[in-house]
């Protein structure tokens, strides 16, 4: 499948938020109520469409274990995106928040998109913490918020989606150089940077995507 | 952190590989100095320190050939050849060989070497510490523990005296190296212990570090397709997986690994025993250290296996099972178990997720995959996770039997979850009418209109349920218009008006559909549904009757149709009147205006048209009261009967009209039945005079019995009628209809009628009679005369003489020669020959016979018609005066003596 751009994204998070089950959602449209614990770093890949073009999002999605952390953390670099996400219905799990993004800064680029995410919004019987709470976190840490839930798949499209918009429209912005893969995205093959309406600094290297 | 670690189950048998003659332990390796192993194309490969290398094939025999003088050190078999190659030392000192040896090609009983080729790269002598070949047999690259990697380009069977080239220098010795086929690509993976870089060597030989980290010798190993051929190394922390653009995932299984295999799908770890608890006992002089094995199904995410094992040498996987050498010389079988097995354990645990995902990717049979859902579904139902267990059964649709899954869901009185399996049941084609009424009864019970209607209103959507339920179980439920468009989108025209009528009693819209039906279907559910439709909404159905009866053609098609512009002539299709009548019950006024239509449009309507209208005119007439409207009507009805098209049955028309009292009715159906009896007893009833005399006047010419009727009716009048008693006189004297006797005898009962009045008319009868008297005697008279002349006539011929004076012939006029012949009739004479020649028999006078003849005509005629009685007796009926015929018969001889027949 050809594509325009490939967006490499992180999902972080504590563990039993949900992460994995966002992804499955995302990717097979469908939910597991037992999901087994994440040991490592796995990933799922989707086409979505934007602005009419065609891309492919690449996501990896982490082990939440904290005895994983060192083996995670090395994924975060060659992200464009990235989902945080916390349990509503778990306060120590948004409280580890700032941990998280302050790691997922420092492991990676400065120009990553990190989208804030209360998951399990289905469960408002047992919510912990209030939309408002996930709201004013983003506000002060430049974050996009959005509440969904994996199991009937409220926002979950969303979140990716306009998580990948606003990385395109970065690119349209001229911040992302699209020609260093270490930002986390990709030239398609069939789309050199040459024939595309690049923003300017994507001039430089014809190579870009195209090689390894 | 145990918990930190996928499921664990036991899905392979282990089993102590034993001669099978002996049934001992398999030994034959107890002596050998192992260095290398492989397998491949059913055998095990195992090489030595001493230069030997050893094949076990399946029966366990093993032989044996001696391929370097001093040792080899490392094998390759290839998996689509039947090609070893090996590495090994022939010299003293470090002085690598590469050998191929074609196994198919034996020469004096050791395997063919096919090449034969030093591996030093750029001249500095260094120990091989891996290499590998490409399945295409064009590339084989070697890894040096200088860090230097060359690269053979070419058939690899062949010595080609090419030389190798040095793609690679990691400074670092090489632990491992794999070839990545993409597309046209072809990649080398290049693993040392500090790091992981691929090299593009049909490329410009491009490279690409992809990780500053690596792993130890034995710990790389390039998984099969159901990874996409990935790299995997294995490291302290976790297992990683490469592309040849980067990294992929990365499996955290921690511990020290020694080795990385791979198997169908499996990921085998050996690893050092974490806990480094003194299990292995002590045998002989040296303990041998635990290892672990464990098999990892990647795709499903469990571990398949895990045991621990001394001290593992090598795992060699061969022919569906896994092998391990063990540090004590003993060999392992790893059997897997089989898929039913497999699912019978994760049944047990009630992992049935797993248990789907396994079945999936070991390519189970749709029956298998059914069961496992069925199982789950039971599994969910039996927790009370109706909600899940109902997705499992969903999937189930189409081999489970679903009054099974139906029945549990009815029981439980759970409708959400029953709709929705019902749901899937139609989706998939598969439900019966009962499902369909169950699941429209599962949506009216909930009162989810809106699902309904997704069900029943979505158009141009494949139906896939029973129609007739459908609208049957949506009328029960009260749903009528959800029945009613189910009706009207299936053209089940009986089930929309029962409908429409019985339950919306929208008669309007009823009768605009029935007028877009065709006309079969119009008819027949105008002759069902008409009364109803009559009484709510007589003006419209009334119309609709008219457009049926005269030339229908439903609302919705053109004017002008394809055929008819094509020039057929369109079949006109008219219902009958008559099969209508019934509905219009207690509605005359819409009857009289429908047959009126009727008759208009088409006079040659049956009897029953007519014999109603007229019915229905009578009706009218006799219950108007204004009178000038009766005029009107009377008219109206009168035209009706004299319409010589109305074809009404006469017996009908009268019994109504004088049902009703209808005069002129009455008077015209007698007239045209030619009953003028009839109507002469009519008027005589109502002693209209004048009437009877018209009467008699109109009719006396084709009955004339009309006139003696008339004469006794006014005779026995009592009051004067005299002027008609006079002109009745007259016309019956005019046509001498009665015999003056009746005619005085009729009047004699009259007591008013006065002599005066008969005077003239005995006198004028009896003179006429006496005038006919004298000429009957004088005609009496004159045949008696003739009768007595006739007598005489014979009497003479018989008694007295003739005499022949003749002289002339009565033929040829010629003077009388003999001989000549006499007749005695006139007298006659004739010539001999005269007579001959013209005579027709010798007993008769020419010239008379004609004459003759005519009389004996005449007699035989009479005779003849005596007999035919018939004809006596229609002459008696048409006759005038029976009596004449009666005497003419008698002057015929009708009575007299029958003839003795010749």
């Amino acid at each position: 499948m050809s594509y325009a751009y490939l967006f490499k994204y992180i999902i972080i998070g504590d563990t039993g938020v949900g992460k994995s089950c966002l992804l499955l959602q995302f990717t097979d449209k469908r939910f597991q109520p037992v999901h087994d614990l994440t040991i490592g770093v796995e990933f799922g890949a989707r086409m979505i469409t934007i602005d009419g073009k065609q891309i492919k999002l690449q996501i990896w999605d982490t082990a939440g274990q904290e005895s994983f952390r060192s083996i995670t953390r090395s994924y975060y670099r060659g992200a464009a995106g990235a989902l945080l996400v916390y349990d509503i219905t778990r306060r120590d799990t948004f409280n580890h928040l700032t941990t998280w993004l302050e790691d997922a800064r420092q492991h990676s680029n400065s120009n990553m998109v990190i989208m804030l995410i209360g998951n399990k919004s289905d469960l408002e019987a047992r919510r912990e913490v209030k939309k408002e709470e996930g709201e004013a976190f983003a506000r002060e840490h430049g974050l996009i918020f959005m509440e969904t839930s994996a199991k009937t798949a409220a926002n979950v499209e969303e979140a990716f989606i306009n998580t990948a918009k606003e990385i395109y429209q970065k690119i349209q912005d001229g911040v992302f150089d699209i020609n260093n893969e270490a930002n986390g995205i990709k030239i398609g093959p069939q789309h050199s940077p040459a024939n595309q309406n690049m923003p300017s600094g994507g001039g430089g290297g014809n190579q870009g995507g195209n090689c390894c | 952190m145990a918990f930190l670690q996928w499921r664990r189950f036991n899905f392979f048998d282990k089993e102590l590989v034993k001669d099978p003659a002996t049934d001992q332990p398999f030994d034959l390796l107890k002596e050998i100095n192992i260095s290398a192993c492989t397998s491949g194309r059913g055998n095990l490969v195992i090489a030595d320190f001493e230069g030997n290398i050893f094949f076990i094939n399946r029966q366990l025999t093993l032989t044996t050939f001696k391929g370097y003088e001093i040792r080899v050190s490392h094998l390759h078999q290839m998996k689509q050849h039947n090609l070893l190659i090996t590495i090994g030392e022939d010299e003293q000192g470090v002085n690598p060989i590469i050998k191929v040896w074609n196994l198919d090609k034996m020469d004096k009983g050791i395997p063919a070497c096919t090449r034969l080729t030093r591996a030093i790269p750029a001249n500095k002598p260094t120990p091989v510490t891996c290499f590998t070949v490409h399945e295409n047999l064009n590339f084989m690259t070697v890894g040096f523990e200088n860090g230097a990697v060359l690269l053979f380009k070419g058939d690899v069977t062949r010595d080609r005296h090419s030389k190798p080239r040095l793609i690679h220098d990691a400074g670092r010795p090489i632990t491992g190296l794999g070839f990545k086929t993409s597309g046209k690509d072809v990649y080398l993976f290049v693993v040392t212990e500090a790091s992981v870089t691929t090299i593009n060597i049909t490329n410009k030989d491009i490279k690409n570090t992809l990780e500053p980290f690596g792993t130890t010798l034995g710990n790389v190993i390039m998984s099969d397709a159901t990874q996409d051929n990935q790299l995997v190394i294995g490291r302290q922390d976790a297992v990683y997986f490469y592309q040849h653009d980067g990294r992929g995932p990365c499996l955290a299984f921690e511990g020290e690994k020694l080795q990385l295999h791979w198997f169908r799908g499996y990921l085998i770890i050996v690893s050092k025993e974490s806990k480094s608890m003194p299990r292995a006992p002590p045998m002989g002089s040296h303990s041998l250290e635990m290892n672990l094995v464990t098999v990892y199904d990647i795709n499903n995410k469990f571990i398949a296996y895990t045991a621990p094992y001394p001290e593992v040498i090598d795992i060699m996987c061969e022919a569906g099972a896994i092998y391990i050498l063990s540090g004590d010389r003993k060999l392992y079988q790893l059997q897997e178990k089989d898929t039913s097995t497999k699912l019978e354990i994760l049944f047990k645990k009630n992992n049935y997720l797993l248990a789907i995902s396994l079945a999936k990717s070991q390519q189970l049979d749709q029956d298998g995959l059914m069961a496992i859902f069925t199982q789950y579904g039971d599994h969910l139902y039996a927790k009370g996770d109706h909600d899940g267990s109902i997705q499992q059964y969903i999937r189930t649709i189409g081999k489970l039997e679903a009054s099974y899954v139906i029945r549990k869901f009815l029981d439980a009185q759970k409708i959400h979850n029953l709709t929705k399996y019902l749901q899937a049941l139609h989706k998939s084609q598969l439900a019966t009418e009962e499902h369909t009424t169950l699941l429209l009864n599962c949506y009216t019970k909930l009162k989810d209109v809106s699902k309904l209607d997704e069900f029943i209103m979505t158009k141009d959507r494949e139906v896939d349920f029973d129609v007739e339920t459908a609208i049957k179980v949506c009328r029960q439920a009260g749903y009528h218009r959800h029945a009613l468009s189910l009706a009207e989108k299936h053209e089940k025209h009986e089930w929309y008006l029962k409908i429409q009528l019985e339950d919306i009693r929208d008669y309007q819209a009823a009768l605009t559909y029935i007028a877009r039906l065709d006309f079969d279907a119009a008819e027949t559910n105008m002759k069902q549904y008409g009364k109803i439709l009559m009484s709510e909404a007589p003006q419209k159905t009334t119309e609709l009757l008219k457009r049926l009866c005269t030339d229908y053609k439903p609302t919705n098609q053109p004017l002008v149709d394809q055929t008819s512009l094509e020039g057929a002539v369109p079949r006109i299709q008219r219902a009958h009147a008559e099969e209508f009548i019934h509905i219009f019950v207690n509605n005359s006024a819409q009857l009289t205006e429908f047959l009126e239509h009727m008759v208009e449009v088409q006079p040659n309507s049956s009897s029953l048209v007519y014999n109603t209208l007229l019915e229905l005119y009578l009706h009218d007439m006799v219950h108007e009261k204004s009178i000038t409207a009766r005029v009107d009507r009377e008219r109206k009805t009168l035209e009706l009967l004299k319409n010589p098209d109305a074809g009404y049955s006469m017996e009908q028309a009268m019994v109504l009209c004088q049902v009703n009292n209808f005069k002129a009715g009455i008077l015209y159906l007698y007239e045209k039945a030619h009953l003028y009896q009839q109507i002469l007893q009519y008027h005589m009833e109502h002693n209209e005079f004048v009437h009877v005399m018209e009467t008699c006047k109109k009719f006396g010419q084709q009955d004339p019995d009309l006139w003696t009727h008339a004469l006794s009716y006014f005779a026995q009048r009592e009051s004067q009628c005299k002027p008609q008693l006079m002109e009745v006189l007259s016309h019956i004297d005019k046509k001498n209809l009665m015999s003056p006797l009746l005619v005085v005898q009729t009047l004699a009962h009259n007591s008013t009628a006065t002599l005066s009045v008969l005077k003239d008319y005995i006198i004028r009868r009896l003179q006429l009679e006496q005038d006919q008297m004298g000429e009957d005697v004088r005609l009496i008279r004159q045949y008696q005369d003739d009768t007595a002349k006739k007598r005489t006539q014979i009497h003479e011929l018989q008694t007295s003489a003739k005499i022949f004076q003749a002289s002339k012939c009565n033929i040829c006029n010629h003077t009388l020669e003999l001989p000549s012949v006499h007749f005695l009739c006139e007298p006659h004479s004739y010539h001999q020959h005269c007579f001959e020649s013209y005579s027709e028999s010798e007993m008769e006078c020419p010239a008379c016979a004609p004459e003759n003849r005519k009389f004996m005509d005449i007699i035989r005629a009479q005779e003849m018609t005596r007999d035919t009685h018939e004809s006596f007796h229609n002459q008696l009926e048409r006759a005038p005066d029976g009596f004449a015929v009666v005497a003419d018969y008698f002057g015929r001889g009708l009575f007299n003596a029958p003839k003795p027949s010749k």
